[in-house]
């Protein structure tokens, strides 16, 4: 018995989430639909609805003793070890079991996902083996990564490379090896904590997006579950054994039944021209919507494809390939707060972008109008609570955002074509994650596992002498560690109310966005401090989420005085406390603001306290600084924030003279250096 | 086995106010099930002595001797393969009776420390593989503590998620492959002027509290003359609160057995899900640890039945940090929020239809210029 199977909440007792339930027996029935990514917010069982999973897939048979989980059915792909076995006519033992769950954990090394040489044969024997990793154990089975988003860059292009092809080349360590890994590919992910690298997406056949269940009942019936799982648990679980065991049989059912359901041209129409309203690239998202769509119909029990079908298919299917991003995952309860917190004036503000000519894509068509119902919707909304509110304090919405989300098009192109970010930034320190092995010799940071794997074949003619081992210098490795950041970014933002005057604040917003995105693209943490009224605070923590920041963003009030020394000096305390954590960051701070200070941290002079901590910053070599002015110009200017970008030895720009992707050119050209 | 070092401690009990810390640890002592606690607050506030000492109060468990992860020799289910092999082989499993371990992460661990790794001294003497334990191993059944939780590196906080949420850590690297049980408490503190805590590990965190520094004048004094007394006579000290200890000890140990037949009604589990709505806590694992702590009160409190005060305590462990802050709202206004959940709770729950969801955020909170 392996340890591992043990209790585990039971699939059929999830309560609610039942587009995921149908996407994951979905990929149960028919592995070729390409993996499912889930995100959602923390704490909506998606971990625990994967884990669950492996008790109710069918079984599978395999050549019994197989590390690569052969088919014995089919010469053609078996295994280097079992063709010989069939040439030597030995009757290959066959084992029936389910489907398996292969979990991938994040500080997985490279040598034990693809497989590296086989160390303790090497040594007894002085010959070279192979000896599989999870791409082999995972062949015909899940491989499933919990917080895909957070996985190693490096170990995603080895995922990505054997999922393409199908296959896992070894050329390593003097090893010479091929197999099979066809595998579902499943991954959960929170996108509060980063988004997923767009290749990677592309590899998800299916992608949905849960949230927490609303209605009272239903979490009262999910408390009680859970209570009744966590006080017995193995009762809990003979009393689902009927669902289990009913579910289980569904899914062999639709199985058999795959090969007899026929889909009618007119269907294969719909997918076609669902894909191309969706603006998708490539052809992948109709065959995989076709495919969905007949494993639907099988798992109805009906012989042929419905529309209904069809629909459900690309509603899994579209998610994360229309070219148009989605929109950021909104929340009921903030939709509407958003609305009520704008004034009638920001609404005409955004009608006249929305009025800009859209030539991008067809889809944006449609989001228009919707949009220009909510707006309808926001009026009256926006209209009722200014008659009972005063206003002291403005919410303004994110400017341009029609620009940055073409931005994000472009972006996905880029990626695409190459490879060539620098996302990689490998440290010579012994900190980060150790992913591979090389033989150079830099930095003393001794491979183990890999020094002992290059000295085992040798161990037969080297004399040894109360140990099995004998290492020689040239058999030495050295870690090669991954370390996902490189820039840090912190935005220092003055939110008082002389931010709110024309579309300061909105455009603000807009270029902060813009730039979130690049720092998204490149992986760059980034962190916002707010200033207003009588203190600053710190935003968002250093992180690579947008859509957290998108969400503060839209949420960041305006109005009060304006405490820039508090602001500016506890930006700097955030790079400080970072350094602490990092020394290898290279941080910016970018200060946007029109340098009127009138609000004193300490009781002395607001403008010139602003000014001492502008020195200091200058003093520290480390810190590199942009300041922004948001000053109009024209009228009785007072250049405040020019004086202090002087002070402070940081590069100044004007708002005006910056549309927001212009801003995103500076800065890359400054961090580049 | 190491020597057992007997060092004089710091009493739980001896510590002066900071009672939600205390309570919120005592609560994971009694049902470990809480999903540990996070502890937020500045420096010098007695966090890392009261969960140092909390490990004294904890009860005694029983675990397999020589095995490297502590597995419990009742449990079958909670075992680790190895033990799992021996009892299918018909072995008679060693029992032996410890301390619970508090086993303390350092902000600078390495992976390989943590989530264990190769055995190079077998490797390099046998020419095997062998999977040598790390941190997480030796944290089975016990509590893990890290102090400066905010400051970890980010890839160890990775591999925290991953076990911290399934008990289980998975080890694929540098040519092991192996998994063991780490059912641990997590337990954290952190000084939020240092930075903050990435959302989904402090989701991972069962409950949260906030403590400050005390403003009291005679109670300062008497944690400075308590740590006086401590640090000239440890044997004094020990003497003096150790009745207090036992009395808190057995609490705990009263508060274990009754826990098994908490009972929660309908109603409350309603107040415990609109409570989770309203304040608009994502997912549900707010509503889960809500439950579960509730429950763990009523049982510490003697009672066999979870009542409002209850949720309202757990609630405010519980939601501290679910709950989306918005930007420069002052702290402190949803207390008032859940209290007034609490108190507008109606009894039939079925008729209420939530319709005025919200209007409590109606209008933004304007601090007073």
């Amino acid at each position: 018995m392996d340890w591992r199977q043990r209790e585990v909440y039971p699939f059929s007792a999830i309560v609610g989430q039942q587009k995921m339930a149908r996407a994951l027996i979905l990929n149960a029935i028919f592995p070729s639909l390409g993996g499912l990514l889930i995100r959602g917010e923390k704490g909506t069982a998606k971990s625990t609805a994967v884990r669950a999973l492996a008790a109710v897939l069918p079984e599978i048979e395999v050549v019994s003793g197989c590390p690569f989980n052969c088919d014995p059915h089919e010469y053609d792909r078996l295994c280097p070890g079992c063709k010989a076995r069939v040439k030597q006519s030995v009757d290959l033992p066959i084992a029936k079991r389910k489907i398996k769950v292969i979990d991938l954990p994040l500080g997985a090394t490279e040598d034990r996902v693809l497989g590296s040489l086989d160390l303790e044969y090497a040594v007894k024997e002085g010959k070279r083996r192979f000896t599989p990793g999870l791409l082999a154990s995972a062949h015909r089975g899940i491989l499933y990564i919990d917080e895909v988003n957070l996985l190693n860059d490096h170990i995603v292009d080895v995922i990505l490379d054997a999922a393409g092809m199908g296959m896992n080349f070894v050329e390593r360590e003097g090893v010479s090896y091929m197999h099979r890994a066809e595998f579902i590919l499943i991954g959960t992910m929170n996108p509060e904590e980063g988004e997923l690298r767009p290749q990677l997406l592309d590899r998800f056949g299916m992608c949905i997006q849960i949230e927490g269940i609303e209605n009272p009942d239903e979490r009262v019936r999910l408390i009680k579950l859970r209570e009744r799982f966590d006080k017995n648990s193995t009762e809990f679980i003979m009393a689902y054994q009927t669902r289990q065991n009913n579910l289980s049989q569904g899914i062999m059912r639709a199985k058999a039944r795959f090969s007899h359901v026929k889909i009618s041209d007119e269907m294969v129409q719909l997918c076609s021209k669902l894909a191309l309203d969706a603006f998708v690239a490539g052809h992948r998202a109709d065959i995989v919507i076709r495919k969905t769509a007949l494993t639907i119909a099988c798992y109805e029990g009906r012989d042929a494809v419905t529309e209904e079908d069809v629909n459900e298919a690309a509603d899994l299917v579209l998610l994360h390939r229309v070219r148009m991003p989605p929109p950021p995952p909104q929340h009921r309860h903030e939709e509407k707060e958003k609305s009520q917190e704008k004034s009638p004036q920001d609404e005409k503000e955004n009608e006249k972008q929305e009025e800009k000519p859209e030539t991008q894509n067809r889809r944006e068509g449609e989001v228009r109008e919707n949009q220009e119902e909510e707006q309808g919707r926001d009026k009256e909304e926006s209209e009722n609570s200014l008659s009972h509110s005063p206003i002291l304090e403005n919410v303004f919405p994110v400017g341009d955002t029609f620009k940055v989300r073409r931005i994000q098009m472009q972006r996905d192109r880029i990626l695409r074509k190459g490879s060539g970010r620098r996302s990689r930034t490998r440290t010579s320190s012994k900190a980060g994650r150790y992913i591979m092995s090389t033989m150079e010799r830099r930095t003393n940071d001794l491979a183990l596992d890999a020094t002992l794997r290059a000295a085992a074949p040798y161990q037969k003619q080297r004399s040894r002498q109360d140990v099995a081992i004998v290492i020689e210098e040239s058999d030495i490795r050295e870690k090669i560690r991954e370390k996902r950041i490189g820039n840090f970014i912190v935005f220092v933002v003055d939110a008082s109310g002389s931010m709110g005057a024309g579309k300061r604040m909105i455009e603000t917003k807009g270029a902060i966005l813009s730039l979130l995105l690049d720092a998204y693209q490149k992986r760059d943490k980034v962190a916002m401090v707010a200033f207003k009224a009588d203190r600053a605070e710190v935003l968002l923590p250093p992180t690579s989420s947008i859509e957290l920041a998108h969400k503060l963003l839209e949420e960041l009030p305006t109005g009060g005085k304006t405490p820039l020394c508090h602001g500016i000096s506890l930006g700097y305390q955030v790079i400080q406390s970072y350094f602490r954590k990092d020394p290898h960051i290279y941080p910016l701070l970018i200060l946007i603001s029109d340098g009127k200070a009138n609000m004193s941290q300490y009781g002395g002079k607001p403008v010139s306290e602003a000014m001492e901590v502008a020195e200091e910053i200058k003093n520290d070599n480390r810190v590199n600084t942009v300041v922004v002015d948001v000053e109009k110009s024209g009228m009785i200017s007072f250049g405040l924030a020019h004086q202090l970008s002087l002070q402070m030895g940081a590069r100044y720009f004007r708002i005006g003279d910056l549309k927001s992707d212009t801003l995103v050119e500076i800065l890359r050209e400054d961090l580049l250096i | 086995m190491k020597k057992q070092k007997f060092i004089y401690h710091y009493h739980f009990t001896a510590i002066v106010g900071q009672d939600k810390m205390k309570n919120a640890l005592i609560l994971n002592a009694i049902n470990p099930k809480l999903g540990g606690v996070l502890i937020r607050g500045e420096k010098g506030t007695a966090k890392s002595t009261a969960v140092r000492s909390l490990a004294v109060l904890l009860p005694d468990i029983e675990v397999v001797a020589d095995c490297k992860f502590g597995c419990n020799p009742h449990n079958r289910s909670q075992m680790c393969q190895e033990c799992i092999n021996r009892l299918d082989c018909g072995e008679e499993l060693p029992k032996e009776k410890r301390k619970t371990r508090v086993i303390e992460l350092p902000v600078g661990s390495t992976e390989d420390r943590v989530v264990g790794t190769l055995d190079l001294e077998h490797a390099i003497k046998k020419g095997e593989k062998r999977f040598e334990p790390g941190m997480l191993a030796e944290a089975n059944r016990g509590i893990l503590y890290v102090d400066e939780v905010n400051l970890l590196d980010d890839h160890i906080v990775d591999i925290l998620l991953d076990s911290a949420a399934m008990g289980v850590n998975v080890v694929e690297r540098e040519g092991v492959s192996y998994s063991h049980p780490a059912e641990f408490i997590l337990i954290g503190t952190m000084n939020p002027e240092e930075g903050e805590l990435r959302p989904q590990l402090l989701d991972r965190f069962g409950l949260c509290v906030h403590i400050q520094g005390i403003a009291d004048l005679d109670q300062r004094v008497e944690v400075v003359k308590r740590r006086a007394f401590y640090e000239q006579d440890p044997a004094g000290f020990q003497k003096t609160w150790k009745q207090e200890e036992e009395k808190l000890q057995q609490a705990i140990v009263r508060a274990k057995e009754l826990l098994q037949g908490v009972t929660i009604s309908d109603d409350i589990l309603y107040l415990i899900a609109r409570i989770a709505i309203d304040m608009n806590v994502d997912g549900h694992r707010a509503d889960i640890m809500m439950m579960k702590a509730s429950k763990t009160i009523a049982a510490f409190n003697g009672r066999r039945e979870v009542i409002k005060e209850d949720v309202q305590s757990a609630a405010d462990m519980a939601l501290q940090h679910r709950m989306r802050r918005k930007p420069f709202q002052k702290p402190g206004v949803e207390e008032g929020k859940i209290m007034g959940i609490i108190s507008h709770t109606h009894p039939h729950k079925h008729e209420h239809v939530h319709t005025h969801r919200h209007q409590h955020k109606k209008v933004p909170k304007i601090p007073k210029v």
